[in-house]
């Protein structure tokens, strides 16, 4: 399980999280839900230890965060952050380099599944492509944890259906996973949980068919009564 | 990503208000009642099936684990999950969908305050017109 405990950050005199707590528990795809600066991004850098909390903890499995953050969760940053001159198939070798959990069998079938061509330069892939190999980046280090930073932002609906299908399939099962958005549309019913934020502050925290179950209300419905209350 | 050679389920739409799994429940027991999923028929397995209606695994897996409670379908050790055979299962869930869509169309005609025999008799020609087209357009 990955815990923020009170968690608080300022730049300066903005405070971005403030006395922020939430779960997320492997096996589930947990998503933060807020528009844009409501903290979400700085939330995951914080639970990767690349930004200081002013306050609070991050916690992983019950024990705050320290090197081995890096073995056991997979942070997918909402740009690609390889060299433009690299090719896909560079970029993988870079990987592998790089870390010792890189899966490389996964990361082949990954290469398949998103029709990717190992030839291409980086800075000639189209946004959806893009976004498709910094996934296959993410998805292929063997971790138990991957958080994604808006991986569907600003792609094409193919591509987006491409990248949700991951999703329900077995790259992701066991896996925890928490994924940011600024809208929730077509993967409402992907997601176990549903974290909103708002202004650094947590304001519902719920299981999304436990939701539909108890008070038959989609995540949207909830978004309205929180966002526009 | 993986696709078997099973057919029969096709993709649902989903609404976003009730519980996905019970949706897909449901999903089965049209099927059922339909005579697309046959009695000892075997099913997709949770993976498959998470794939191919695009719902979290953790979804199939919860609807896997209340067909079996409503005895739907059967999962032997490790082999695949199976439609029940049990016949009184398989008559239960016709009776409950034609119920279910009864009440509906009850709910919506009974402003309309028609006395029952011309209202059973506008559904019976309408019914019996589309049974006939029905066996008219078979191959």
């Amino acid at each position: 399980m990955i815990e923020a405990v009170r968690a608080t950050k300022k730049f300066g005199r903005k405070t971005v999280l403030r006395n922020l707590s939430m779960t997320a528990e492997k096996g589930q795809i947990t998503c933060l839900i807020g528009i844009n600066g409501a903290g979400k991004s700085t939330l995951l850098k914080a639970i990767m230890g690349l930004t200081p909390l002013s306050g609070g903890q991050i916690r992983i499995d019950g024990a705050p965060i320290g090197k081995a953050v890096y073995e056991k969760v997979a942070f997918v940053p909402d740009t690609l952050p390889m060299p433009p001159s690299m090719t896909v198939a560079d970029s993988l070798q870079f990987m592998g380099d790089y870390y010792s959990n890189w899966n490389a069998k996964r990361a082949s079938d990954l290469l398949v599944f998103f029709r990717l061509n190992v030839s291409d330069r980086i800075s000639s892939l189209s946004k959806g492509n893009a976004a498709k190999l910094n996934l296959l980046h993410g998805l292929s280090l063997d971790t138990d944890y991957v958080l994604m930073d808006e991986p569907f932002s600003g792609i094409d609906l193919f591509s987006r259906e491409q990248i949700a299908s991951v999703f329900t399939s077995d790259l992701i099962e066991g896996r925890g996973v928490i994924l940011t958005t600024h809208e929730i549309g077509e993967i409402e019913h992907l997601i176990d949980k549903a974290v909103l934020l708002d202004q650094g502050e947590v304001r519902r925290e719920f299981m999304c068919e436990e939701m539909r179950m108890a008070e038959g209300k989609s995540v949207i419905d909830v978004m309205r009564e929180v966002y526009r209350a | 990503m993986n696709d078997s050679g099973e057919s029969s389920t096709s993709v649902p739409a989903f609404n976003n208000r009730d519980p996905v799994y019970l949706q897909v429940v449901r999903h089965f027991k049209v099927d059922i009642a339909t005579g697309k999923l046959k009695a000892g028929q075997t099913i997709p397995s949770r993976r498959e099936l998470a794939a191919r209606m695009n719902i979290n695994p953790n979804t199939a897996q919860k609807a896997y684990k209340e067909m079996e409670d409503q005895g739907l379908i059967v999962t032997e050790g490790n082999a695949p999950s199976k439609v029940t055979s049990d016949e009184r299962v398989l008559g239960a869930v016709k009776d409950e969908l034609v119920a279910e869509s009864v009440a509906a169309f009850v709910a919506s005609v009974r402003g309309i305050g028609l006395p029952s025999e011309d209202l059973l008799r506008i559904v019976k020609r309408a019914y019996e017109a589309v049974m006939s087209g029905d066996k008219e357009g078979q191959p």
